[in-house]
Parts: structure tokens; C-alpha cells; sequence
């Protein structure tokens, strides 16, 4: 990897990007009047709704909890890097949503939400309205491209993979039957989901060069000026393992993609390839904006950073879509789940739940069998609206790490279906 | 009851006990579903005979099957006497924690089941240990902890397995130990024990292991107490 276009020394990049997050002051939780019975909707079978959905059953067993959901199946995210890199097959990613309905009594509504209509109280599916007391939105994000139309082809050529399902099973389609030449990946601005995962994806899809000998080339475009976290981690790898199949382009702001010619203009110059991996801007999912909740311009859905709950009562957004002090991860969406789901149950009883920090752990696979890791707590500081990471990376890559990763995942898989 | 009561109470308790297992619960009967008495189970070395309090060293970590086949507790040797103490769930609920036993009240047992996502030691990996005052967690630099390395959960075996840091909403469950002429028997457990979940989660995995559910699921009347290093290929430490 060419140290010029590492764009930042190594010491640099040792110091912690500070992540500090100021939200409004807020009040914790407002006054609820105890319900005999109530009906909950959740949008979104993702990690936070599934958690929602399994924990609201759990504490309320005569509750009344519909998920929407058009998928079929469930498929992680996180761990799909190994799919991609063929570390692993993509059956341990997928689970069936009806083992929720199954074991805890949840009921899945297998549609597609074509619009949420808050004053109606009301989700609006292909088959019709479904009514709710309480709403729980986590529909994920939208690829961000209406102002690049170049994006809408390059989501179908070279396609993202931060969506779970098909565009994975296409992307490992090119990796797989990739002999040589040049590849692509592009990185994003932040926010974007899981901020470890294209630096992951990059030095896993480097590792595939060299693990396979192939004559290649990895073009690694990132828009930011060093990996988001766990920089001196990823920076080392990069550099200690990969400077001869992989270059490092920080900075660079991707300006166009011509998906016939293969050439990818950026701030930093053309790129050739023979495939790519093209990560867009992202947003929240588009049902939130239609839905009234995202004002002119933003891109995610504001709410009490505590609650989750939108400026609409009775109406939670969590994961990826919404600002939170907390990364958009899978991990994240899981804990918000659970939170929500306390937070409803007390309601529900006419009682308040004491406030809760989250915590976040986080792990990339740097090799194919290394991997590095970060846990994050939050302090707040109420006067000032204030969330202060404070970070604990471990950066040494090892193999007990990408162990405890596999285990990490099928830990909250467990929680989820379990 | 305050701390002095509890104390002098589980004395009481620890002669009449050995009577009765059920007046131990009994005795404490505002543990509220939170003390569940199983088998009275011998712990013994690998060749079967009587464990003593010689034979757990200090800080070493083992691990034996209490009240099922297939379900992992650490015996732990803290070297110092372990207080009792009050536990207190995020639910409002307490429970009094009796504390060490054996001479120097020192050997503590708790359920090897991470409370969080229900990581267990393995024939293949522990990602759940014991980190002795010698032999700090390079993540979260605690020493004399339990530590769950999937999503670092901390725990205290000093004080009823309280969660120190982390994730993991309740503490270990521990193991209630007896000490009789020398000899230690595990009798019950106490606290949220996770085994519905891991029972649950893990069915493949222990029918594989086991047999059968069934044969995961018996209940021992004796358990071998075998050292952590020896049982699991390879402890994962963080």
C-alpha cells in the first residue's frame, strides 16, 4: 500500500477519532397511564425489531405484537464479510422469522409497508391498515443517491451489500469468479451502517488477493481521511500485509462511476476496474421521511436519545435510522430493542424505567483468520445534552479475536431467536 | 435482615444443613424462587474420590457440572475469606448471598453460563474465565474477576457474581456449597440461572454431546471437579 496515500501518519492515526454526540436536553419519560391492553406494531425485521418484538413478548405475554417484515427470511449483516470472503457459507446468517411467532408468540405480517400514516395510528401494507397503540420503527436505511443518479446503476452492477439478501449473493457471485485485475471498493461519508465494515471488507477482499495469488489489484477509495475506528488496527494491516495487492486512497470524493467503461472518477483521479464494490451515501429508510418523520434535508430521524421515542408519543425509531450516540451497527440496534421494549413494558404498567447508558463491541476481521475489536461506553452529560465515547480498541490483531467475534455474533443471534 | 443477621443465620444454617438440604431454602424462604435446591452432589477429583480444600488451589479455575450433566459451574479457590452479601436485581428482587466456604470461607461456585448470550466453556473454547490478581484482562484491566470476552460482561466472584461492567442485566447464578468433614457438596443454586435459555440455544450442540436432551438435561448426585485448562483446547482471554 503506497505510505504517500496514507494520507495521515501512523501516529495520527493511533489518536481516537472523537465521536461526541449532543443531543437537546431532554426529559427521560413522560407521564403514562397504565393500559390493560394494547396493541404494538413494529416495522422492520431487522436486529433491532426482532429484539424489540422478542423481548416486548417475553415481559408482556398477553400483549398484542404484529411485526412487519417483507422479507422471507433473516440475514445478518454482520459476519457477511466472511460470506463475501468465503470464510463461511451463508446458511449460519439466515434464521426464519417464524420461529418468533413459534416461541414467543409474536405475529409476523410477511408485507411490504407502502406507508405509515401517524394521525391514523396506522401502518399501511399491500394488504391493508394495520392500527397500533405504540409504534416501533426500524426499517433500517435507503442508499443516499437522488442528487448521483450514477448510483442507480451502480447499485445494480456493482452492488453495495449493505442491505442484507441478494446484493451479498451477487457481490460474492463477482468476488467468486474474479480470476485478476484491478478491483474497486468505494467507502462513504459518515453516517453510514456499521463504520468498521468496508475496512473490513477491504482488508478481507485484499487477503483473498494474496490468499489466492492472484494477479490483482485493490483500489480502496475512502471518503474519509482514515478508518472510522479502530484506525491503527485497520492502518496496520493494511500496510503490514497488504501494500503489495492493495492502495490505500484516503480523502477522495467519488464524482462519478461509468459501469460499462469500468472507471470510477474521483477527487484523487479515474480508477479502472474489472469489479467493484460501491458503497453509496446512506440514509434513513425512505418509509420515515414520507411518514413526516424526517424534517426538510435530514437524512435520519431524530428522537429522545434515551427512549427512542420520536417527537410523536407512543412512536420509537431505533437502529440505523435514527440519531443516536451510538454507531449504526447491528449490535447497537439489538440493545436499542431491548431498551424500547423495557420501556413500553413499564409504560404499559404505568410505571417509568430507570435511564440506561448502552454499550457497544465491535469486531472486524483484518486477515482471514485475525481480527481486531473496540468497546465503547458512553458517558452523558444532561446539563449539556452531551454523549462522550470513551473507547477501549484493542488493535493487536489475533486469532482468539476473530474467534470471539464468531461467538459475539452468534451470541446475539441466540438472544434473538433463542 | 441486615448484613450481621445474614451472617450468623447461614451459621445456623450451615449445621443444620446437614441434616436437611430443603431447610436450607426453607430458612431463607425470601429468596422468592431464587434459591432452587437440587441433588446433594459430592464434588470429587477425576478418579472419583472426595475433592478437599487442599486440592483447590487458589485462583486456579475449574470447572464442574451442577445440577445437570451438561450444564458448566466454576469452583473458584478466592485464597481470602468471602463475605456474604446482599444481591440485588434489576427487577427490585434481593437475595442474600452466603459467601466462601471451607475453613478459610474462601471457595466460591458459580454457574459458567454467561447471564448475558450464554457463552459457556466448551471441549473447544472458553470465552468465559476467571482472571486471577496476577493476570489482569488486557481489555477492561480488572483482575479477580469473571469475564465473558464475547461481549465483556464483567462479574465478581466476591460479591454473588454482581455484574461489574458490560451488558449482562443479572449476575452468575451461584452455587450453593456445603463443607462436611472436609468433604464439599454443591446442594442448589441460587440467583436467575440461565439454564431454560441454554438448554434452549444449545439443543444440537449438547444432543451431539450428550446423546440426547434427555441425558444433557439429568440431574448428578456427584460431580468431578477437573481444572478449566485441562477440560477446554483453548481458553480465550481478553
Amino acid at each position: 500500500m503506497s505510505k504517500s496515500l496514507l494520507g495521515v501518519s501512523r501516529r495520527d492515526v493511533i489518536k481516537t477519532v472523537a465521536g461526541v454526540s449532543f443531543f437537546p436536553t431532554v426529559a427521560f419519560s413522560k407521564s403514562s397511564q397504565k393500559r390493560e391492553s394494547a396493541k404494538v406494531v413494529i416495522v422492520g425485521g431487522g436486529y433491532g425489531g426482532i429484539t424489540a418484538a422478542k423481548y416486548l413478548k417475553k415481559e408482556n405475554p398477553n400483549l398484542s405484537v404484529i411485526l412487519v417484515e417483507e422479507r422471507p427470511f433473516f440475514m445478518s449483516c454482520p459476519l457477511s464479510n466472511h460470506f463475501l470472503a468465503g470464510l463461511m457459507e451463508l446458511t449460519p446468517l439466515c434464521f426464519a422469522y417464524n420461529v418468533l411467532e413459534v416461541k414467543h408468540g409474536v405475529k409476523i405480517i410477511r408485507d411490504k409497508v407502502l406507508g405509515i400514516e401517524l394521525d391514523k395510528r396506522a401502518v399501511r401494507t399491500s394488504q391493508g391498515y394495520i392500527h397500533y397503540d405504540f409504534l416501533i420503527l426500524s426499517p433500517g436505511i435507503d442508499y443516499d443517491i437522488e442528487d448521483k443518479p450514477f448510483y442507480t446503476e451502480t447499485l445494480v452492477y456493482y452492488p453495495p451489500a449493505f442491505k442484507p439478501g441478494s446484493e451479498h449473493i451477487y457481490l460474492k457471485r463477482l468476488l467468486s469468479e474474479f480470476e485478476g485485475g484491478d478491483i474497486v471498493i468505494t467507502v462513504p461519508p459518515p453516517p453510514y451502517r456499521c463504520p468498521p465494515a468496508p475496512y473490513e471488507r477491504a482488508a478481507l477482499i485484499a487477503d483473498m488477493i494474496k490468499r489466492n495469488k492472484l494477479k490483482a489489484h485493490l483500489y480502496f477509495i475512502d471518503a474519509n481521511e482514515r478508518p472510522l475506528i479502530n484506525s491503527e488496527g485497520f492502518m496496520s494491516a493494511y500496510y503490514d500485509l497488504y501494500k503489495d495487492v492493495a492502495t490505500y486512497i484516503t480523502s477522495a470524493e467519488v464524482k462519478d462511476v461509468d459501469v460499462r467503461k469500468r472507471i470510477v472518477k474521483t477527487s484523487h483521479g479515474d480508477f479502472r476496474f474489472d469489479i467493484a464494490n460501491i458503497i453509496p451515501p446512506m440514509k434513513a429508510n425512505n418509509l420515515l421521511a414520507s411518514a413526516g418523520l424526517l424534517k426538510k434535508r435530514e437524512k435520519w430521524v431524530s428522537v429522545n436519545p434515551l427512549t427512542f421515542e420520536t417527537h410523536v408519543e407512543n412512536v420509537f425509531v431505533i437502529g440505523d435510522a435514527c440519531v443516536s450516540y451510538l454507531p449504526k451497527s447491528g449490535y447497537a440496534a439489538h440493545s436499542e430493542g431491548k431498551v424500547v421494549a423495557k420501556i413500553l413494558s413499564a409504560r404499559l404498567k404505568g410505571k417509568e424505567v430507570k435511564e440506561e447508558l448502552l454499550q457497544m463491541v465491535c469486531y472486524a476481521m483484518v486477515s482471514d483468520k485475525e481480527a481486531i475489536m473496540t468497546e465503547t461506553s458512553f458517558k452523558y452529560e444532561r446539563e449539556k445534552g452531551r454523549f462522550i465515547p470513551i473507547h477501549r480498541e484493542d488493535n493487536e490483531r489475533k486469532e482468539s479475536t476473530a474467534k470471539r467475534y464468531i461467538e459475539w455474533a452468534k451470541g446475539l443471534w441466540r438472544d434473538m431467536f433463542g | 435482615m441486615d448484613r450481621r443477621g445474614f451472617i450468623r443465620t447461614c451459621g445456623v444454617i450451615a449445621v443444620a444443613s446437614f441434616l436437611d438440604a430443603r431447610f436450607f431454602s426453607e430458612a431463607l424462604a425470601n429468596q422468592e424462587g431464587l434459591l432452587k435446591t437440587y441433588n446433594k452432589a459430592l464434588l470429587t477429583k477425576e478418579d472419583g474420590s472426595p475433592i478437599s480444600e487442599k486440592d483447590i488451589l487458589p485462583h486456579k479455575e475449574y470447572i464442574f457440572f451442577y445440577p445437570y450433566a451438561s450444564t458448566p459451574c466454576f469452583l473458584l479457590n478466592l485464597g481470602d475469606e468471602v463475605k456474604g452479601a446482599e444481591i440485588k436485581l434489576n427487577d427490585g428482587q434481593v437475595y442474600l448471598w452466603k459467601g466462601g466456604v471451607g475453613t478459610k470461607k474462601s471457595i466460591v461456585a458459580y454457574s459458567a453460563i454467561c447471564s448475558h448470550q450464554w457463552s459457556y466453556p466448551t471441549r473447544e473454547y472458553a470465552f468465559i474465565n476467571y482472571y486471577p490478581p496476577d493476570k489482569a484482562s488486557e481489555t477492561t484491566k480488572r483482575a479477580s474477576v469473571i469475564q465473558c470476552c464475547a461481549h465483556l460482561s464483567v462479574f465478581d466472584p466476591k460479591m454473588g457474581g454482581k455484574v461489574l461492567e458490560g451488558p449482562a442485566e443479572v449476575p452468575l447464578a451461584s452455587i450453593v456449597l456445603q463443607e462436611e468433614d472436609g468433604k464439599f457438596y454443591a446442594v442448589g443454586v441460587l440467583g436467575k440461572d440461565q439454564f431454560d435459555a441454554f438448554f434452549e440455544n444449545y439443543k444440537t450442540d449438547l444432543r451431539k454431546e450428550y446423546g440426547s436432551s434427555a441425558k444433557a438435561k439429568q440431574l448428578v448426585d456427584k460431580c468431578s471437579v477437573v481444572e478449566v485448562e485441562r477440560y477446554v483446547k483453548e481458553l480465550i482471554r481478553c
